[in-house]
């Protein structure tokens, strides 16, 4: 059966970089999922807008918390609470990089 | 009974605890494999990256990531085979092949 | 279902709230690394016997 793999990204040095690692584990034939919070991608290169189509055409999906993502690239808006309680249904739980230093 | 173990490693601050649990689990009889990306891949210049590659059963690296981070693909770092310069599908090998699961 | 925490840094208030979530209704146990000589013995032991481990950030 195939895992469900989620990647918790909490930081923008290293957002893009997840959301790579999150479509790498779609391709290997797993549910993956990346959960963008507290943090504002910037401008969209086509490689990067494509990967998060990518990750989509194969059920996967890249949630946010941040209004502005939904805004500006389309992402999916998703609240903490909701963040846990899918948690709680995947096999792989990757609190991806190091914490942002605060919120901004 | 020690159990496989995989370890996924997506910071460059971490470098004692890997070194530290892979002892640990190798000291128990554990298979262990270790897969850089992103920012971690900064942990190949490491002094002691060398002991690590010859401690575990399987080491690798994301090669886009050691190419993001400024490193010619020809410098292979102490201890890799060239075909160890990979892709994600090496956490997917992780995820799949190994019994517990770790991100650092 | 056993799991794991494992806490790299010290939580902040949204690790701990997703802590919370996940392990509502589940065995849970908690390893601290961010200290000076965390014992890597009990925590491989630990890992082996969880079902799931969380190595938050």
């Amino acid at each position: 059966m195939s895992k469900k793999v989620g990647f918790m990204l909490v930081n923008k040095e290293y957002t893009l970089d997840g959301i790579r690692s999150t479509l790498g584990l779609a391709v290997e034939n797993m549910f993956s999922y990346a959960y963008v919070m507290y943090n504002e991608l910037p401008e969209l290169s086509d490689y990067h807008r494509e990967n998060i189509d990518w990750v989509r055409d194969m059920e996967g999906e890249v949630y946010t918390t941040e209004d502005a993502n939904v805004e500006k690239h389309g992402l999916t808006k998703i609240t903490l609470e909701e963040i846990g309680k899918q948690l709680r249904d995947l096999d792989i739980i990757v609190p991806y990089g190091i914490m942002r230093s605060d919120k901004s | 009974m020690a159990k496989s173990l995989g370890i996924f490693v997506t910071s460059p601050q971490n470098m004692r605890h890997i070194m530290g649990i892979c002892k640990a689990a190798k000291a128990k009889g554990s298979k262990v494999k270790v897969f850089f990306s992103w920012y971690s891949v900064h942990l190949t210049k490491c002094p002691n990256f060398l002991e690590l590659s010859k401690l575990v059963d399987d080491i690798s690296i994301c090669v886009d990531s050691y190419k993001n981070a400024g490193y010619d693909p020809a410098d292979i770092p102490p201890g890799l085979e060239a075909k160890k310069m990979a892709t994600q599908a090496q956490h997917g090998e992780i995820i799949e092949d190994y019994e517990c699961y770790l991100t650092l | 279902m056993k799991l794991l925490h494992v806490y790299r840094s010290e939580a902040n208030d949204d690790v701990k709230k997703l802590v919370e979530i996940v392990s509502e209704g589940r065995e849970c146990q908690s390893f601290n690394l961010n200290v000076e000589s965390p014992d890597y013995d009990k925590l491989v032991d630990m890992v082996f016997t969880a079902d799931q481990t969380i190595c938050w950030w």
